[in-house]
């Protein structure tokens, strides 16, 4: 029999209690374990939100790339093409510029965003004068909504009347750059304010993986008589090698997917100087009402950036300084 | 930690809850929601204020009972695509506005637009709209699915201070090298002669100027190569705007700022730009404006304007008598009311000077040599165009204008840029037809 004690509880509450104590479970679960589908209510809104914005409209894409559709015909006009999309695709010169755009782009912004990134965070890791400020300061351009950075850089980089060319005319620079306004010089100036716009990203996580170094190995190569230059090479930089490669990986996929910084500031051009395969997307898209072709241009391209990001995750294995 | 108790949601109540939710959510999705019959829906691209709710309040008032509710929306690609997946989607419109050809043609080839063919043939007003020679409609055998509000004649305007100063005749008919005399005597002083020379092709080829009458590419045409090469020729004399601060700086929907500024003495443009001349607020200027015809060439007077803002009733609406009713008010009786934002109605019961008030507003004689606007824009009869051959005519357009800004911008020649174009439009023809 079980013995209850209720000399601290009010009565309604000491009968509750028992009551419920004595109850047997219909689920034979214990009684103070959650039910299982309260976990399911708390991940319920981010499943919806993944389910209705990434799911779907990657089935969508998938299914849509086997057909013609100009979305103004509504689902009746959906046409079943079969792989013609995938076929076209390949034999389009327009694609292929696109991809051969997309990773100069990208393959040339990527890393010297990371060099930048951690030049920056190498230097701020070190004890200087307002170090809070700068951190922040650095950051900023990352969280700066992109029609301002469109904007602002549009001006700056105007050919005759920019901040930029009159700081170079100032110089004594002649036959300056036509910066956006030049087929050559367009795809420069996108990698340069790519450049500045996320390098403020890869500041921080590498500020924050060179916290976590480890410091007695620095201890050991001071005492072993190390310079910096070889605490680097031999410590720091295997330390960030991890860091490094999620970098790697998280710009690439995101500069390459580049859209509205292109469509503010370019609109894909001069002529097709800065047309990526993102902005070549949203042109078969939303501005030819090719939606089918615009999809199989989709799913060829995520496959792509697929293949690269694994090839990147394969050749960092084991490569890395663990504690 | 979150414990079931009393309180909390029970299996059933939670189910219940969730397809509540669901039901809601298809709710909201449902395209089918119950239609107000008695109020019109029209989307259109000008303000409302510019006169379209002026001849939406006449419409109402002379039919009791209707009420039209008008959605404007912005004609660029943007606006566009919310039109298309609002009519595709059953969004509640009844009458709606297209303006640009591959928008129209798109709409009309997926059965967005009902078919006023016979209403067009049983109305003897609107007899304008089965001419198939000189088209205003979209014509389809005897099917009838658009038809054009308006033209949009093009015209060239004179700053009269620079052109006093350069000491040009005021044009009233004129060939192309008289034009071109013009703009580099205006070209002095820091000053460039004008914006961007008008589409010559256009002028000497008319309408469906890109195919040939075997539907191939036309651009080795002469004429094409003609208009980039000299153009390319007056940029690099510093006659022309200069390309690259026009694409550095995206003036293409802001020459009037240039002009405005005088910075160019000269400038191709249509009647709806004549609003920025007489805001003296936001456009302040203290010189007069007059008007001349687009240039010849060689003889060929197409003028580069076209008929446009086409009227059109969605195939899905419940409401197609009292749509027709509207379209056909609009067509008839919107011409004085339009002329506001810069439209000159192909029909209507007002003369050439009532729509020449309307176009150049109330202080005209301060801004405009008048009698220049209006041998300009009436007397002259400008013959306008219309495509009706559209195989890829937006990716042959986007094709056209990366080559154009290229060699504008005098990084490639002519002959390249024009070769490149016509290469790039053969190859998209070819595709388009084999789909």
């Amino acid at each position: 029999m079980a013995i209850v004690d209720t000399r601290d509880e009010p009565a309604g509450a000491s009968a509750g209690a028992g009551t419920r104590a004595r109850r047997p479970h219909r689920t034979g679960r214990a009684p103070s374990e959650p039910r299982p589908y309260v976990g399911w209510l708390f991940v319920a809104p981010n499943l919806l939100g993944v389910l209705a914005f990434t799911f779907i409209p990657l089935i969508s894409v998938v299914l849509l790339s086997f057909t013609q559709w100009n979305l103004v015909s509504g689902f009746a006009g959906i046409e079943f093409v079969a792989l013609d999309n995938f076929l076209a695709v390949f034999q389009d010169p327009t694609f292929w510029r696109s991809l051969v755009i997309t990773i100069v782009y990208a393959g040339v912004a990527v890393p010297l965003t990371l060099v930048v990134g951690l030049a920056l965070a190498l230097a701020l890791n070190r004890d200087i004068p307002a170090r809070g400020l700068l951190r922040a300061a650095f950051f900023v351009p990352y969280i700066v909504n992109i029609v301002a950075i469109g904007m602002t850089w549009q001006m700056l980089l105007d050919p005759e009347a920019g901040l930029v060319n009159q700081a170079l005319g100032a110089f004594g620079a002649e036959d300056l750059p036509q910066w956006f306004a030049s087929s050559n010089w367009a795809l420069p100036a996108l990698i340069l304010v790519t450049i500045w716009s996320q390098a403020g990203y890869a500041n921080l996580i590498y500020l924050s993986a060179l916290q976590d170094a480890p410091t007695q190995l620095y201890e050991a190569a001071r005492i072993d008589g190390a310079g910096r230059w070889a605490s680097f090479r031999a410590i720091t930089w295997p330390s960030l090698l991890p860091t490094t490669v999620f970098l790697l990986v998280t710009l690439f996929v995101g500069i390459s997917q580049t859209f509205g910084m292109i469509a503010l500031i370019t609109n894909g051009g001069p002529g097709d100087s800065t047309t990526t395969l993102s902005f070549y997307m949203y042109q078969t898209s939303f501005q030819f009402y090719r939606f089918g072709y615009a999809s199989a241009v989709g799913l060829v391209t995520f496959i792509g950036i697929f293949v690269i990001m694994l090839l990147m995750w394969r050749a960092q294995r084991g490569r890395a300084l663990h504690d | 930690m979150l414990r079931a108790s009393g309180r909390s949601l029970s299996r059933r109540q939670f189910g219940t809850l969730g397809a509540a939710a669901g039901a809601t959510a298809l709710a909201g999705c449902s395209a089918s929601s119950p239609k107000d019959m008695d109020t019109l829906q029209v989307w259109g691209g000008v303000p409302a204020e510019n006169g379209p709710q002026a001849v939406i309040d006449r419409f109402q008032e002379e039919h009791p009972g209707t009420d039209v509710t008008y959605t404007p929306y912005v004609n660029d690609d943007r606006g566009n695509l919310k039109v298309n997946t609002a009519l595709q989607g059953g969004v509640d419109i009844d009458v709606f506005f297209t303006y640009g050809v591959p928008n129209l043609a798109m709409r009309v080839d997926s059965g967005l637009a009902a078919d006023v063919g016979d209403l067009v043939r049983a109305a003897p007003e609107l007899e304008m709209f089965l001419d198939t020679e000189d088209p205003k409609a979209m014509i389809d055998g005897d099917e009838i699915t658009a038809l054009a509000t308006t033209r949009i004649p093009q015209m060239v305007l004179f700053n009269e201070d620079l052109r006093e100063r350069a000491g040009i005749e005021l044009p009233t008919q004129w060939a192309l090298e008289e034009y071109l005399e013009a703009i580099r005597a205006l070209a002095d002083d820091g000053k460039y002669g004008t914006y961007v020379l008008p589409d010559l092709a256009r002028i000497e080829l008319g309408p469906n100027y890109r195919l040939t009458a075997q539907g191939d590419s036309n651009f080795s045409h002469p004429a094409f190569l003609q208009h980039f090469d000299l153009a390319a020729q007056l940029i690099r004399d510093g006659v022309l705007y200069p390309w690259s601060q026009a694409l550095a700086r995206q003036l293409e929907a802001y020459q009037q700022n240039n002009f405005i500024a005088e910075d160019f003495g000269l400038w191709t443009t249509a009647p709806y730009s004549l609003r920025f001349l007489t805001d003296q607020e936001e456009y302040p200027h203290d010189f007069r404006v007059s008007a001349a015809p687009v240039p010849t060439v060689d003889g060929n007077d197409w003028n580069t304007g076209e008929y446009g803002a086409f009227i059109q009733i969605n195939s899905k609406s419940p409401k197609q008598e009292l749509a027709w009713e509207f379209c056909r008010f609009w067509l008839l009786e919107s011409a004085q009311d339009m002329a506001r934002a810069g439209y000159i109605s192909l029909l209507g019961d007002v003369d050439d000077d009532e729509l020449l008030d309307g176009v150049l507003g109330e202080d005209a004689e301060q801004f405009f040599d008048v009698d220049s606007f209006r041998r300009t824009l009436f007397e002259d009869q400008p013959r306008m165009h219309l495509d009706t051959e559209l195989t890829a005519y937006t990716e042959i357009t986007q094709k056209y204008e990366q080559q154009r800004d290229v060699c504008w911008l005098l990084e490639r020649s002519p002959e390249k840029a024009i070769d490149t174009v016509d290469k790039n439009a053969q190859a998209l023809i070819d595709r388009f037809e084999e789909d």
